[in-house]
């Protein structure tokens, strides 16, 4: 085991391999404020890569309905409980958020790879503690959807008085979407007996070489976020390949620019940005204060990386759902949820402008500007006050071409009297 | 009798081994077979290698001792092992596919179908009872003692009521299996308190001797008859001979079962005449439920309005 520096976690933490960074990192985050579970990004996924035989079970992009669903099945419990069965009570957060190495304090509790030295799991003595879902566990993707649940109990014929009031409402239910996050530090990768997996060192994406895989499986158990899959027909464990070509800019689309992956761009709710963040040589970000991503999770701090207590530093970022529960969200996305969830609620200017640049525009933007525009109204949102700019954002790829200029107020677009009524 | 393993099974059932959840299994023979298997993905013809990793997976299954209890339960039922030409064992995700099937072909040939979740081989003793359970299925299949029909022949049930007589007939089958498995000194699948709690909420509009002395019959009785299923599932409650409103009877105009009947009040002339019209045979004393009487009700009152 080595050490190596986790920054979501705030501190040092074993990992099997000594620590190696890209030069830059494929990242995204998903607003599931605004994810109705459509499954578009599913469907785009499933048409693209994961379509023939053998890929029945194999849903490289899925939208869960949590608390109840999952896929496979409660991963994310199972997962938990095995941590809390191998350090019980003791995976808590501590410290305070400082600079950009320990942004949401520390975590005291043991990560997946740090329990596996103590804890025997399910699968034996393994390099990250995990489990194997079982067939049954694969085969409903999408069991529980739009299952709500109660924060308290309920009084038989009678509806929550003030349910549908925020903070918190008392009964919920909100969608994950969820791809491979192509950690910095992979489970999948860390268990590998093959050494098959690795990750790509100009953008950081995690692949299954095929040559080399021999279907063991391991990737499969240590994996905590259970995003790699076993196809039958070739007997190798295959995953999500971050639609590497589009990344490379080979797309015909994007006219030699790169660009974002299918279910990002297929996304109809907006809910997606995705980004290629570039890093220092010891793996933290580069500051890179107009990169939108760099913005909303180091800036505003409204996008928290997923169960950050596994320590595979994932880079799927969530802004969360206003109307959770917050100690379940404090338990999905860590302890920066409440300043998360606060500040996007009311957001300041240049927050709102930045959130208007998720799904503009199928290439990756590398940078923005704001443009301000006159004040449209102010109000009062949960006591704090709340102005709307018509300001606007243009976005620029890596080359420095405009990819997007957009406003915060919907543009309004008054037809010729002759098309009246012609749509 | 063949056994024939689906591809998928035997491989999903050696891995098992493989990744230490069946108790036994010795590490260094698990490096073994993976150092047997690595070297087949070499094999460049896709159908040479699919069949050499069949057959590696094939002689692991039997290393590891999963055939064993497979061929031990056989042996206890000679009816199947002689009447049966192929057992076909399949892997499973749910519990509610699993179990033993009967094919026959239009040649008469006869194929059993085991369908299993991969648990099943975690633990030996629980996969034998299990089994011993289902080749029973399988036995009373082909006996022709038993009279077993492939086709439910439940006339005058609708769906819902076809569907729920077959779940009687699992329930009242499955009694049976395991109260023999029981008599003859074996597991069974589930105990005698958790088959009479099952019967007594299957059954539980009849007054609780009768359902204890039926329950006790059927978990007794070593020659189950398909034609005494049939006569305990099809109308349990008596129904059919019912000529009035009864709980649980099928309403005259849906033909659903239902609990709530109209008030024998509401049923007003115009109503009755609307009825009537569209049942010609319906009299108001074969009541209607609360549904229809709502359904009828709306359009007298759309009729009246459109009138006025």
């Amino acid at each position: 085991m080595s050490n190596v520096f986790n920054w979501q976690l705030g501190r040092e933490m074993d990992y099997p391999y000594e620590a190696a960074y890209p030069d830059q990192q494929f990242a995204f985050i998903f607003n599931t404020n605004r994810c109705i579970g459509c499954q578009t990004c599913t469907m785009a996924c499933k048409s693209t890569w994961t379509f023939s035989k053998g890929q029945e079970y194999a849903w490289w992009n899925n939208v869960e309905t949590k608390p109840y669903g999952g896929y496979p099945h409660h991963w994310d419990v199972k997962t938990l409980d095995l941590l809390e069965q191998a350090n019980p009570g003791r995976q808590v957060w501590g410290g305070t958020p400082e600079d950009l190495k320990v942004p949401y304090g520390k975590f005291n509790g043991k990560t997946v790879f740090e329990a596996a030295k103590t804890f025997i799991g399910p699968e034996g003595a393994n390099r990250a503690l995990g489990y194997l879902p079982t067939d049954e566990e694969w085969s409903a993707p999408n069991r529980y959807e739009d299952h709500p649940v109660g924060n308290e109990k309920g009084v038989k014929g009678q509806y929550f008085k003030g349910g549908e009031l925020l903070p918190e409402h008392k009964t919920w239910f909100f969608y994950l979407a969820r791809i491979c996050n192509h950690c910095s530090y992979p489970a999948c990768l860390a268990a590998c007996p093959r050494n098959a997996i690795y990750k790509r060192p100009e953008d950081g994406i995690v692949l299954i070489d095929q040559e080399r895989c021999r279907g063991y499986r391991k990737c499969m158990e240590a994996c905590p976020y259970k995003k790699t899959y076993y196809r039958g027909t070739t007997r190798t464990s295959e995953k999500c390949i971050a639609c590497y070509p589009r990344i490379e800019g080979k797309d015909q689309a994007g006219g030699g620019l790169p660009m974002i992956t299918r279910c990002m761009s297929s996304c109809i709710g907006h809910i997606r940005l995705q980004g290629l963040i570039e890093l220092n040589k010891d793996g933290t970000w580069k500051e890179a204060r107009n990169n939108p991503l760099y913005y909303l999770i180091h800036v505003a701090k409204v996008a928290l990386p997923l169960y950050p207590q596994f320590g595979t530093e994932p880079n799927g970022y969530y802004i969360p759902p206003r109307w959770v529960s917050r100690p379940y969200l404090r338990q999905m996305f860590g302890p920066g949820v409440d300043d998360a969830i606060e500040k996007y609620s009311a957001p300041d200017r240049e927050l709102l402008a930045v959130l208007q640049l998720f799904g503009k525009d199928q290439r990756i933007c590398h940078r923005y500007e704001i443009k301000e525009g006159p004040k449209v109204f102010e109000t009062e949102v949960r006591g704090k006050k709340f102005a709307l700019y018509n300001d606007t954002i243009i976005g620029y790829a890596k080359d420095g071409t405009k990819i997007i200029e957009t406003t915060v107020e919907e543009p309004l677009h008054v037809r010729d009297a002759k098309h009246a009524n012609s749509i | 009798m063949q056994l024939r393993y689906d591809e998928d099974f035997l491989e999903a059932a050696v891995f098992l081994c493989a990744s230490g959840r069946r108790p036994g299994v010795p590490s260094l023979q698990i490096a073994r077979f993976h150092r047997e298997r690595e070297k087949l993905y070499s094999i460049l013809d896709p159908d040479e290698r699919n069949a050499a990793f069949f057959n590696l997976h094939l002689d692991w299954f039997r290393e590891w001792g999963l055939e064993q209890p497979l061929t031990d339960v056989l042996k206890e039922s000679p009816l199947v092992r002689e009447q049966l030409g192929v057992l076909a064992v399949r892997k499973t995700t749910g519990k509610n596919d699993e179990g033993a099937e009967l094919y026959v072909n239009e040649a008469g040939q006869r194929t059993g179908l085991l369908a299993l979740r991969l648990e099943r081989l975690i633990h030996d003793a629980a996969l034998r009872d299990y089994l011993r359970h289902e080749f029973t299925h399988l036995h009373d299949m082909l006996d022709p003692a038993f009279g077993y029909l492939p086709e439910l022949e439940l006339p005058g049930l609708n769906s819902a009521q076809k569907r729920l007589a077959r779940e009687r007939y699992r329930l009242l089958w499955d009694i049976t299996i395991d109260g023999r498995l029981t008599a003859a000194g074996f597991t069974p699948t589930q105990a005698y308190e958790q088959h009479a709690a099952a019967f007594a909420r299957g059954y539980s509009f009849w007054p609780q001797p009768r359902q204890a002395q039926t329950f006790n019959s059927l978990w007794r009785t070593q020659v189950p008859r398909h034609a005494d299923f049939l006569a305990l599932i099809t109308d349990p409650r008596g129904l059919r001979e019912a000529h009035r409103p009864a709980p649980g009877a099928s309403c005259p105009l849906c033909d659903f079962p239902t609990f709530q009947w109209a008030d024998p009040g509401l049923l007003e002339s115009g109503l009755v005449q609307r009825i009537t019209t569209e049942f010609p045979n319906w009299l108001p004393g074969h009541g209607v439920c609360h549904r229809c009487w709502e359904a009828y009700q709306v359009r007298e009152l759309a009729d009246c309005a459109s009138a006025a």
